[in-house]
């Protein structure tokens, strides 16, 4: 046989050969596998609920949230000056969207509350005025994203997003670490209570991103705290630049600087809580505040500061918070710890240390299934026109 | 007002049996992080969901453990827990799906975020917004991540036969990640981060894909058992 045909011929064989044995590999292999054949359903499921027909239907069924809320808190000095207060409430979500967008969000947030008694606590400012039942509202609010949407092209959509959102309704004052912040219902409170009276306002303006580190927020606020009323007050204008999400996410910072200016209506002392005849009061603050949250053994630990100074017609005002808190990671029980201290020059000072236990039923991530007890006593260290007490309170909350 | 007190009450806890959750595991900025995730994008749309939105909502929340392959915690994992899925536009055309979930770790939330392609289902990227561990930045690392980039829950399911079966199979997919250097320390979170992220994987197959990779895990149940026999 020619040399060269019997090479040939051999290889030929020889990846005969191969190409069999390969192939029977291949296919044992295959008859091995559990999964041979098997590729995701053609047809998926329809997997949603009952379709609503009506417009009413669709619109408590299509991205609307609803959630009920009880509170009861008693509350006393160590001279036996007792007060109670009882809540019942609710919060209700909604958000509207196009084919391709989500294009605004209303939330309302309110309580039908009865008070026996008062003391001075900072969760309950408003409390001082309100004696006997109140429905107060907390959350009532028009959230628009990306307003001028409708005034651009994908081009200009795709730069500007994020960027151009406005709000307007009843919300936290935009000064501080309080817009990042909820304290509907906790005991500790920042520092907008003691050093404006109230710690929500109605508000109108814009908020968004300004880069990938620094977000903004610019108001206009009526100045006249949790009821909308105008007594020759001008308003206020607030502005906040603050640390953006991925300073949360990747390092536990939040932070900010805040000012405002502007008039606001006030109660004879000026400073909290908004009782008796209330009069306009000129008032600038500059603020700088941040919050450092990092692993602690078994948990979390957070620490917050809050520092402002400013003036209240020509009195000049410095109010100071720190906050230290403990969660277990289980979430179970947590501890915290708050100073607070607010000087006016001429009015006085207040200052006060409070610490706290919690033990959680229910304590989700995002705040949006609640259930807890809390024990906290505030010692006041400084007092205006009374003497400092210690107060003893005891709070149950359920928010579902 | 002891009647309307009675009443306000009772309305109450009619309304929070069927109430539907106000938010979830939600971005904290998300046009920010979506456009970080998106360059190309023009708009997002948020969906909020739940399993008592979910037709048999019970019935698929009794199936979740079964796909999780562990029991659910009772503060992350409740039948009323809320998600927001966003879903993102290029114009007109959907170019993604992002979902985020809760899950415990060992230091506190691990918050679990993945973009995925809206047609196969594929990884696309995956991010943790909030994680408080000791092993956080070798978590967070690119290179630990970007192995996931394309797997799929079916993979996850596979998964499930292969390791237990027939260990180092090639297609095993998930046996291939390579899990960053952690300390004892850190490996519970590692752990978490996993489950998180399949979690994360079953919810989205639930709310979004309509159980797409419902027969990976049925074929993978089925082989597990024939295998034990």
């Amino acid at each position: 046989m020619n040399p060269v045909r019997w090479v040939l011929c051999s290889f030929v064989a020889a990846y005969c050969a191969y190409a069999q044995t390969a192939g029977g590999q291949t296919s044992q292999t295959q008859s091995n596998d559990p999964f041979a054949g098997v590729a995701p359903a053609a047809t998926p499921q329809d997997s949603n609920g009952e379709p609503a027909h009506s417009w009413l239907g669709n619109f408590f069924s299509d991205n609307f949230g609803f959630r009920g809320e009880l509170m009861s808190l008693f509350d006393s000095d160590l001279d036996g000056s007792g007060a109670s207060r009882q809540s019942i409430g609710f919060e209700a979500l909604k958000k509207f969207s196009s084919e391709t967008s989500t294009i605004a969000s209303f939330d309302f947030q309110a309580r039908l509350v009865r008070r026996d008694g008062y003391n001075p606590i900072p969760s309950d400012m408003e409390g001082a005025g309100n004696p006997g039942w109140s429905f107060e509202v907390h959350n009532l609010y028009l959230d628009l994203y990306n307003v001028f949407n409708p005034l651009m092209g994908d081009g200009a959509r795709r730069k500007q997003i994020g960027r151009f959102n406005v709000r307007i309704g009843h919300f936290y004052v935009p000064f501080g670490l309080n817009l990042q912040t909820d304290t509907h219902a906790t005991l500790l409170q920042l520092s907008n209570g003691d050093n404006f009276g109230f710690d929500e306002d109605w508000v109108a303006g814009f908020w968004g991103a300004i880069n990938k580190h620094l977000h903004y927020d610019v108001y206009y606020l009526a100045g006249s705290g949790h009821d909308l009323k105008f007594k020759g007050q001008k308003g206020l204008v607030a502005a906040r630049i603050s640390l953006s999400n991925r300073y949360t996410s990747q390092y536990g910072l939040e932070g900010g600087l805040s000012v405002i200016g502007g008039d606001r209506l006030a109660s004879a002392a000026g400073a909290a809580p908004m009782t008796g005849a209330l009069a306009p009061l000129r008032t600038e603050r500059i603020g700088i505040d941040g919050r450092y949250r990092h692993t602690a053994p078994n948990g979390s630990l957070a620490f917050t500061t809050e520092l402002s100074g400013g003036r209240d017609a020509f009195d000049p005002v410095v109010m100071e918070l720190h906050q230290a808190e403990y969660l277990r990671s289980s979430r179970r029980w947590g501890i915290g710890s708050q100073f607070r201290r607010f000087y006016r020059d001429g009015g006085g000072t207040t200052a006060s240390a409070t610490a706290e236990f919690t033990w959680y039923f229910r304590n989700d991530v995002a705040g949006s299934n609640l259930h807890w007890i809390k024990l906290n006593i505030e010692r006041q260290l400084e007092s205006v026109g009374v003497p400092p007490h210690t107060i003893l309170t005891l709070q149950y909350y359920l928010y579902r | 007002m002891i009647r309307v007190l009675s009443l306000l009450f009772l309305w109450l806890a009619v309304a929070t049996q069927s109430a539907f959750a106000a938010i979830g595991c939600t971005l904290t900025n998300p046009a920010e992080d979506l456009k970080y995730l998106y360059p190309e994008m023009t708009t997002y749309k948020e969906q909020l969901e739940s399993f008592p939105k979910l037709k048999d909502g019970a019935a698929a929340f009794q199936g979740l453990r079964a796909r999780l392959g562990s029991d659910l915690d009772p503060i992350y994992e409740t039948y009323e827990t809320p998600y927001t899925i966003y879903t993102i536009f290029k114009g007109t055309v959907k170019i993604g799906v992002v979902h985020g979930v809760n899950v415990p770790g060992k230091g506190g939330v691990i918050q679990v975020f993945v973009a995925a392609d809206p047609n196969s289902g594929d990884i696309v990227n995956f991010f943790f917004q909030r994680l408080e561990s000791p092993a956080a930045r070798q978590l967070r690392s690119k290179e630990f991540r970007a192995q996931f980039t394309g797997l799929t829950l079916g993979d996850f399911y596979k998964h499930d036969y292969y390791a237990a079966a027939d260990p180092g199979a090639r297609g095993d997919k998930l046996a291939a990640i390579k899990p960053p250097a952690l300390d004892a320390a850190g490996k519970p979170d590692y752990e978490a981060a996993l489950r998180g992220l399949r979690k994360n994987l079953i919810l989205l197959d639930y709310f979004v894909y309509g159980r797409r990779f419902e027969p990976y895990f049925e074929r993978a149940h089925q082989a597990l058992t024939k295998a034990k026999e």
